[in-house]
């Protein structure tokens, strides 16, 4: 008992700052905890399983769903959990897998990959003839990029997070190898790709305790799209998938085996601007579906553009920006990778005939064929949102309710045109303000509504669900990477229906009886 | 207008180690990159050469390594480029490095301005765009900021100083070294990129350039390395407390007594 009070700290005047994540969502708690292994975790959940605490699971409260933001009752928090656990090469996979806890940051992963160092002192000789075989590789990384760097690889498994280089290598899921869990009762399971599978939509799954967990994933089908909205299902499937993108409702991922890849050793990006919206969609088109798919498809609508113009003239900040002629209207960032030097030269002349066909000059295009001029033209990807939140908090400082409104739903590929049509058509319709930008390979963008007062965000909120409901009858998702969490539970109700709803709410059920865990998420 | 660039390789700087024994820098998995002072020096050759014509060619000594580098710089619109690497010509110092370039400047041949950057960021010294126009016995003009104006067989320049800046005006053919954001480089576009991947890099050997053994490589290279070392300086802080009129003086006095104030 003694332990545990050191444990579970109540002072929470002390950790304000943890009843936030970065959807600026607050909530209250009565206590907090930042256990070191899983023997603290499992101390913790015997002392809060006897008063029935509810239990909100933290990471490095980088979401912006507010997922990690508690609602009431006590906070785990897993940012002590940053061990790199070990190495291993896998003869089937043809690759590495690492072996991390939960709280390890994804910035801390790619620094120790890029620069092939780890803390080893608790690695067993195993794990260490993995690194010299490493050590004597080329390099390997951990392809999933959600921007925020700070985010712990839990929470990106929470989450199934995914980035700008998604479109090529999927979004976190398809990186995930194992996980280790504890569920709320205190009993562990440990899931593997490939070995722990359902038989068409049932399960039977056996604890460390020798308890069987015997049910069913839900019915509904998925969108077939990126997405992270609700419990990944479909039939024959690994049941790591299941908790990969639960966003915490069904257990506490502890451990997490991770597949790498190897890095290639060209990449090339390339940035062209387009003289109107429609010559900037053909080319999307064309380049995404040539033979050699590019790592990612980016977009920046004219709005953007403009909004970077006018940053650049007034802040310093952004003043390297280049130059963008007038005629600049619509740009599309795409980045090829390889590991010949001709072969991603093929990949950019590719493009360039695309560029061509659909209306564009080769002139009007920045190419970056080394690790500086990339960085160039990553930081004029950045600047886009920057420079969205740096505008909001001017309005704010005279209407200080205001906040942006992000979208992040995706459609399938034959309605690229249609959504980006009816965003326009509306927004120009109501006379709102707006940049729209992101992951258009994928039919995913990310319409940021920017009010001036309150009365346009009134009509960006309607909007929003207006849209939402679009995106679900064209086949779509309400929310393609940064998950449900609190904020968007209507949405997921309404693409998933009721009976979807309450599926999950039984799958849940098998987990955690009570309904403990993150309540508040999903429904 | 004919432009010859000197580009060199450098160590990114961003990720420069020293190793603590030798005090040499680690080039072990340290991504090479150009000069970034070169940068600006190309950029302001490709200005010259949108408003002026005429050719712009980089010139740069190194290892074979550098032919990337210089394809690079083709796909920024750069006419030619041209390599001078021979084993031979290693281990220069800056003296045996503005002898190599004004060897091989002298088989360019063709030319009306040379443009430095103003210094490499790994040997520092500033010393070879000035050396390499005493080479050739032209005039050079370094810190170059600003250029005014060109003229046929003129160019005026604003160079800074410590305290300001002056005008400059130099006989054309002449070397100029330029200062960072001179102008801001621009980035390959692929209509470049594809002319240059019909182009090759030259790359020039000792030969090519008939140079004289004892003036290039080590044997050319007066410049003795005694010892490398990260300079310390002793630095002490003191606070001082008190009123502030107690504090300005008891500051006067105590740079009185260390003699800053020129009296006793
Ligand atoms: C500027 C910015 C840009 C972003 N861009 C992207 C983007 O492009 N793509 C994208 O996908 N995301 C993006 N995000 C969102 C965010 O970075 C990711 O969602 C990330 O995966 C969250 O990781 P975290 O450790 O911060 O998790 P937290 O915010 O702490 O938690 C997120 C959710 O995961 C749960 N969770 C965390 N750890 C565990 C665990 N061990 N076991 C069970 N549940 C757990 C939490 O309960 C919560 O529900 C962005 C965020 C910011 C601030
Ligand atoms: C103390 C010391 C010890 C050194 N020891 C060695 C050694 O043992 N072996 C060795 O190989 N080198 C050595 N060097 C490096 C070598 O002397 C210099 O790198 C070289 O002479 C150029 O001088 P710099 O780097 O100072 O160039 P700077 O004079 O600072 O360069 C100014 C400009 O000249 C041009 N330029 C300079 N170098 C080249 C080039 N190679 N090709 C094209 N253009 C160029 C560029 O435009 C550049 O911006 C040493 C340097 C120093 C300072």
């Amino acid at each position: 008992m003694k332990m545990v009070d050191n444990l579970i700290r109540t002072s929470m005047q002390e950790y304000e700052e943890y009843l936030r994540d970065e959807s600026r969502l607050a909530g209250t708690a009565q206590s907090i905890s930042f256990p070191k292994d899983e023997n603290e975790i499992l101390e913790i959940l015997a002392a809060l399983s006897q008063d029935k605490i509810p239990i909100t699971v933290q990471g490095a409260r980088t979401g912006i769903a507010g997922g990690a933001a508690p609602e009431s009752g006590h906070i785990l928090n897993l940012n002590k959990m940053d061990q790199i656990l070990g190495l291993r090469y896998d003869e089937n996979l043809k690759t590495f897998l690492l072996k991390v806890q939960t709280g390890v940051l994804l910035s801390e992963i790619r620094e120790a990959l890029l620069k092939k160092t780890f803390a080893v002192s608790n690695w067993s000789q195993k794990s260490l003839d993995a690194l010299e075989l490493l050590k004597n590789s080329r390099t390997y990384f951990f392809s999933p990029d959600p921007t925020e760097t700070s985010a712990s690889i839990g929470g990106m498994v929470a989450c199934n997070a995914s980035g700008a280089r998604s479109f090529k290598y999927g979004s976190t899921r398809k990186h995930i190898e194992a996980l280790r869990i504890i569920l709320v009762d205190g009993d562990t399971i440990f899931v593997r790709r490939g070995e722990h599978k359902t038989q068409g939509r049932s399960f039977i799954v056996k604890t460390e305790s020798g308890r069987t967990i015997e049910g069913n994933v839900p019915k509904y089908m998925m969108p077939n799209v990126k997405n992270a909205s609700g419990y990944y299902v479909e039939d024959d499937m690994d049941l790591v998938d299941v908790f990969i993108g639960c966003e915490g409702t069904l257990g506490i991922i502890t451990e997490i085996d991770l597949r790498l890849l190897p890095h290639p050793k060209y990449i090339y990006c390339l940035t062209t601007f387009f003289t109107s919206e429609d010559k900037a969609l053909k080319y999307i088109r064309a380049v995404r579906e040539k033979e050699e798919k590019p790592a990612s498809i980016e977009y920046f609508n004219h709005k953007a553009l403009n909004l970077l113009r006018e940053q650049k003239k007034s802040k310093p900040a952004f003043s390297d920006i280049l130059d963008m002629p007038d005629h600049f209207h619509t740009a599309v960032y795409v980045e090829y990778h390889g590991d010949l030097e001709e072969a991603v030269t093929n990949m950019i002349l590719e493009a360039s005939k695309a560029i061509v066909a659909c209306g564009g000059r080769e002139e009007d295009t920045w190419l970056a064929l080394n690790t500086q001029t990339m960085q160039q033209l990553h930081a004029f990807r950045h600047a886009v949102p920057e420079s969205v939140n740096l505008l909001i908090d001017e309005r704010r400082k005279t209407e200080p309710n205001l906040t942006k409104l992000g979208t992040d739903m995706a459609v399938p590929d034959e309605q690229l045109e249609e959504i980006i049509d009816l965003y326009n058509t509306c927004l120009q319709k109501e006379g709102l303000d707006s940049v729209t930008f992101g992951h258009i390979g994928n039919n995913h963008v990310h319409v940021n509504i920017l009010p001036r007062n309150q009365d346009d965000y009134a009509k960006g909120k309607s909007l929003y669900t207006k849209w939402a409901s679009e995106v679900i009858k064209m086949g779509g998702t309400v929310s393609a990477e940064h998950g449900i969490g609190k904020m968007k539970k209507t949405l997921l109700k309404e693409m998933l229906g009721e009976e979807g709803i309450n599926e999950m709410k039984a799958l849940k059920a098998l987990f955690d009886v009570d309904f403990r865990l993150n309540p508040g998420n999903l429904f | 207008m004919n432009i010859i660039v000197c580009v060199k390789q450098v160590p990114d700087t961003t990720e420069v180690k020293m190793n603590p024994e030798t005090n040499t820098i680690i080039r072990e998995g340290v991504e090479s990159v150009v000069n970034p002072f070169d940068a600006f020096a190309i950029e302001e050759g490709l200005k010259i050469k949108d408003v002026y014509g005429g050719k712009v060619t980089a010139l740069s000594m190194g290892i074979p390594d550098a032919v990337q580098m210089l394809k690079e710089i083709l796909a920024l619109g750069v006419d030619d480029a041209v390599l001078l690497s021979d084993r031979k010509f290693a281990g220069a110092d800056s003296l045996a490095t503005a002898y190599a370039l004004s060897l091989g400047v002298k088989k360019i041949n063709d030319f009306d301005l040379i443009i430095c950057g103003k210094q490499a960021t790994d040997g520092d010294t500033a010393q070879v765009g000035p050396s390499l126009a005493e080479k050739l016995g032209i005039s050079h003009c370094t810190y170059v900021s600003h250029i005014e104006e060109i003229g046929s067989d003129y160019i005026r320049v604003k160079k800074l100083v410590d305290d300001g800046y002056e005008i400059i005006e130099l006989s054309l053919p002449a070397v100029i070294t330029v200062e960072k954001g001179i102008n801001r480089p621009r980035i390959p576009s692929i209509k470049h990129f594809k002319n240059a991947l019909e182009k090759e890099v030259l790359i020039w050997t000792t030969a090519d350039v008939a140079a004289d053994s004892q003036l290039i490589g080590l044997s050319g290279s007066p410049t003795q390395v005694v010892r490398t070392f990260i300079p310390q300086y002793n630095k002490e802080i003191q606070i001082l407390e008190g009123t502030p009129d107690q504090q300005a003086k008891d500051l006067m006095e105590k740079l009185a007594a260390e003699n800053f104030l020129g009296c006793e």
